[in-house]
């Protein structure tokens, strides 16, 4: 019994502190003041609709979403082939293949997005759409290497090579027989990385220009200036499109094996 | 069975970085056969195998199939099927697409597809499970799957990697004499390797013993049986009992004796347990262990040459721990070896 | 396992140069800078940033959040683990689900949320002056503590997750045990649970830490310009000073944490997997 009591108390506190907090802000986006306040002052959706209205979100929320979704491709792209190869072939300097690949997880975003601007975007004139492009494939890059590479370890080898001694080539056999069983691995490294991509802030802080800024950093932006509600039911909105996306990938996937 | 060669491995040696797995190893095999390439795990028969598939780079020496030089052909265009050990399914298909994985890409559609398909599948028993996905069906039937898959290519050579390993013991049996079925009704040359020598020598028509990447002894499962040629084959086939032979004297691990009589021109001798009488004889020995096993009893004997172990009708009387008893080591019961180590 | 080289190279390399050339490249220039001067390479930089008490006190309060954070995230973890692992299968599940939802919310989401309670008018300040404790408002926003409540609300689920695995791996009757042998829940904890969950310890620790150094939103939004950190100091260095050399240093500092940290994270893995 104390146990019991030990438990639910610990857990309900735990609770509280972790998931409270968004659900303050879910109640101030229904808010009918002007000003971000808890309780909430009556009860609007106004918040909520002018936040389709501001014409900076719908930009930015535009370019996030090029970013999380063309990043996360080009980094699966470039990651696949990269994890194959480590899981099959003897392959000269893995380590250092797999330490590369690996180091935007280490290296603090911050110091990508300023090296980049400072080395790629000044003296070399590429624009800040392309640099952000960029950083954000390099910060996928390593979710997408890992989590393609755990699904690969899972799958045994001798497929392939059943596949090509009954006549397939070996790209054939891959794309035959690995591909189709790695593809709810491929889903869940997309998933992983559109939501790391879509929420990153660092490395996007120096990689901003005219026009060309990221939702949360352009959130970050309005927050100083303006102290209304519409950042709280923005964040809301985000926040259950997320939830949405990997509740529909656990219920469909089992996403949690993956991550 | 033809005599004629049709598939041979000429001085084929097989490395994995630095060390050699397989070294010049020469070796003929019939077609139509049944043949067993059976050793320890580590000897090199997986290695060789796999060599013959095409998945192994061969370093040195030559694979000709058929009359036809395939040392350098890619393993997808050998004419060689293999049953993996784990099966290899697609676990993404069903079993009807699995066996037909191969005939789809030689181009094949249709009716004559499912017709072939459908061929593949009743030769395997397993007609009415062409819908159901792999992963759903039990380990013989897997291996069925895998062997429909690959019959239905009509490869020159089918190799199977340990194909009842993974079976229980009553599916062992009855997939042993499917397995022998199936050869003697498509004709098809089969190797297949395994570690266990009672499957070796139930399934085979020839068996090719082999240890440390080279062949110890080629012959007839009775031949292997019978006349081992070196300790390593005796012991490998249950003579459990091998001395060598130096000057009249038999040097068994512990020390040496002086033969009670002539022996034959041999670098040593074998007796399976059975062949050892006890109670009589030229020498002497303790009983150290006895264990009963139904229709007989078998003794370990502490003896100068080292331990021997003989089997004796259960009907005799038995002998107590401890007892000091006379046995005999009959020259003329023993299989002469030609190389010991 | 195949065994062609330059297949291998071909499909491993277009991601290894990509890296190279657009993360390497660029950060390896960065760092560079720190040392460069006009007379060649020196550490005077470095000595000349640490000789200002501006940097020294961002620096010890980036560490000193970094342990303190890590120091709460472990002592709730433990309690939050140990309740969780000893649910029943089903609501265990659901509850790790619950645990694990905030981190797929933005940070900038989760980090907003706390303006609305810690702020002037906040929730913390209404419950304080309803129940008379105080006159005025009491500042929370903006001071050290309000960033070290974000951090730990951002980690803490790491934290969790990472006990959790390690206390499910703990021998199914070992508490018990040692209770029957008469040992008090303090006991239990020092020479039972602590050592038979260390790897799961350090493996959390290491993210809440690492995690903690390089936060940038947090301060940023809870301790604004009064609450430097080390990324917060240097987006100011950047944008507002323009000094390239103190970014530089900065950069140095954070990655060489964040790279001890994970050298220690993988030694422990790899001495875990050898086992």
């Amino acid at each position: 019994m104390t146990q019991k009591l030990y438990t639910w108390s610990i857990l309900s506190l735990v609770l509280i502190f972790l998931i409270g907090p968004f659900f303050i802000i879910v109640a101030a986006s229904f808010s009918a003041g002007d000003t971000l306040a808890f309780p909430p002052q009556g009860f609007s959706v106004k918040w909520i609709l002018k936040v389709f209205t501001v014409e900076s979100f719908q930009q930015s929320f535009v370019t996030s979403m090029i970013l999380a979704i063309g990043g996360t491709l080009t980094a699966l792209i470039l990651g696949i082939p990269a994890a194959y190869a480590m899981s099959r072939y003897k392959l000269p300097g893995a380590e250092i293949v797999r330490f590369m690949v690996s180091m935007p997880i280490i290296v603090p975003g911050i110091i990508v997005g300023l090296a980049l601007l400072r080395y790629f975007v000044i003296p070399l004139g590429i624009s800040i759409s392309l640099a952000l492009f960029i950083a954000h494939t390099a910060l996928v890059l390593p979710y997408a290497v890992r989590v393609v590479s755990a699904s690969l370890n899972n799958l045994r080898s001798d497929m392939e090579e059943a596949a090509v001694l009954l006549g397939s080539s070996r790209a054939g056999a891959f794309f035959r027989v690995v591909l189709p069983n790695i593809r709810g691995g491929i889903l869940a490294a997309f998933i992983l990385g559109f939501v790391t991509s879509f929420n990153q802030v660092p490395v996007s802080l120096f990689l901003s220009g005219p026009g060309v800024r990221t939702l949360p950093i352009d959130m970050l932006g309005y927050m100083e200036i303006v102290f209304d509600p519409s950042i709280a039911a923005l964040s809301s909105l985000l926040a259950f499109l997320s939830i949405g996306i990997v509740f529909a990938a656990e219920r469909f996937l089992g996403f949690s094996r993956y991550v | 069975m033809s005599d004629a060669t049709y598939l041979t491995l000429e001085k084929l040696t097989l490395a994995y970085g630095k060390t050699a797995a397989v070294e010049n190893l020469d070796l003929s095999i019939h077609r139509g056969e049944l043949l067993a390439l059976l050793g320890p795990s580590g000897c090199g028969k997986t290695t060789t195998m796999r060599s013959i598939a095409g998945l192994m780079p061969v370093r040195s020496g030559k694979i000709v199939l058929d009359g036809r030089d395939i040392t350098r052909v890619s393993a997808n265009k050998r004419e060689i099927g293999l049953v993996f050990q784990s099966y290899a399914l697609f676990p993404h298909l069903t079993v009807f697409e699995n066996v037909a994985f191969g005939l789809r890409l030689q181009g094949m559609s249709g009716a004559a597809l499912t017709e072939k398909v459908e061929a593949g599948l009743k030769t395997v028993g397993l007609s009415d499970f062409a819908a159901r996905k792999t992963p759903d069906l039990s380990g013989g039937q897997q291996q069925r799957v895998a062997l429909a898959r690959s019959l239905v290519m009509q490869p020159k050579v089918l190799m199977l990697d340990e194909p009842l390993s993974n079976l229980d013991a009553r599916l062992r049996l009855e997939m042993r004499t499917e397995l022998q079925r199936v050869q003697k009704e498509s004709g098809v040359t089969m190797i297949f390797v395994t570690h266990d020598q009672v499957e070796a020598l139930a399934l085979a028509d020839r068996i090719v013993v082999m240890r440390n990447g080279a062949i110890e002894q080629i012959g007839t499962p009775e031949e292997i049986y019978n006349q081992p040629a070196s300790s390593f084959v005796a012991d490998f086939v249950g003579f459990e009992n091998i001395t060598a032979v130096k000057d009249g004297m038999l040097v068994g691990p512990a020390g040496e004796v002086k033969a009670s009589g002539p022996l034959p021109q041999a670098a040593g001798l074998a007796w399976r347990p059975r062949s050892i009488p006890l109670g009589s004889g030229p020498y002497k020995g303790t009983v150290r262990g006895v264990s009963y096993a139904g229709s007989s009893r078998e003794y370990v004997l502490e003896t100068p040459l080292g331990p021997v172990k003989a089997e004796v009708d259960a009907a005799l009387p038995a002998y107590a721990l401890g007892t000091e008893l006379a046995f005999d080591l009959p020259p003329e019961a023993a299989a002469p070896l030609q190389k010991m180590d | 396992m195949f065994q062609n080289r330059t297949e291998a190279l071909a499909l491993a390399l277009p991601a290894a140069v990509f890296a190279a050339v657009v993360f390497l490249v660029p950060v390896a220039l960065l760092l560079s800078e720190g040392f460069k001067t006009a007379d060649g390479w020196t550490i005077q930089a470095y000595i000349d940033f640490f000789s200002m008490p501006l940097n020294q006190a961002v620096f010890l309060r980036t560490l000193k959040l970094g342990l303190t954070v890590t120091l709460a995230a472990a002592v709730i973890g433990y309690a939050a683990a140990y309740a969780i692992v000893t649910l029943p299968a089903s609501s265990k599940g659901k509850m790790i689900g619950l645990v694990v939802l905030p981190l797929m919310i933005s940070p900038v989401a989760r980090t907003y949320a706390w303006i609305v309670i810690l702020g002037r008018t906040g929730i913390i300040n209404q419950a304080l002056s309803a129940v008379g404790l105080t006159d005025g408002p009491v500042r929370i926003l903006f001071t050290e503590t309000a960033v070290f409540i974000g951090l730990l609300q951002l980690f803490l689920p790491l934290m969790i997750i990472s006990l959790i695995s390690a206390l499910e791996n703990l021998p199914r009757d070992a508490v018990p045990a040692a209770r029957v042998l008469g040992a008090n829940w303090f006991q239990v904890f020092w020479k039972v649970i602590l050592p038979l969950s260390r790897e799961g310890l350090i493996v959390g620790g290491t993210l809440v830490f690492t995690g903690s150094l390089t936060a940038y939103i947090t301060p940023a939004i809870l301790g604004g310009s009064k609450v430097l950190m080390l990324e917060t100091l240097l987006y100011q260095q950047v944008t507002v000073a323009n000094n390239f050399v103190s970014a530089s240093i900065i950069a140095l500092i954070l990655i060489a944490m964040s790279f001890a940290a994970n050298i220690l994270l993988r030694r422990i893995a790899s001495a875990r997997s050898a086992k």
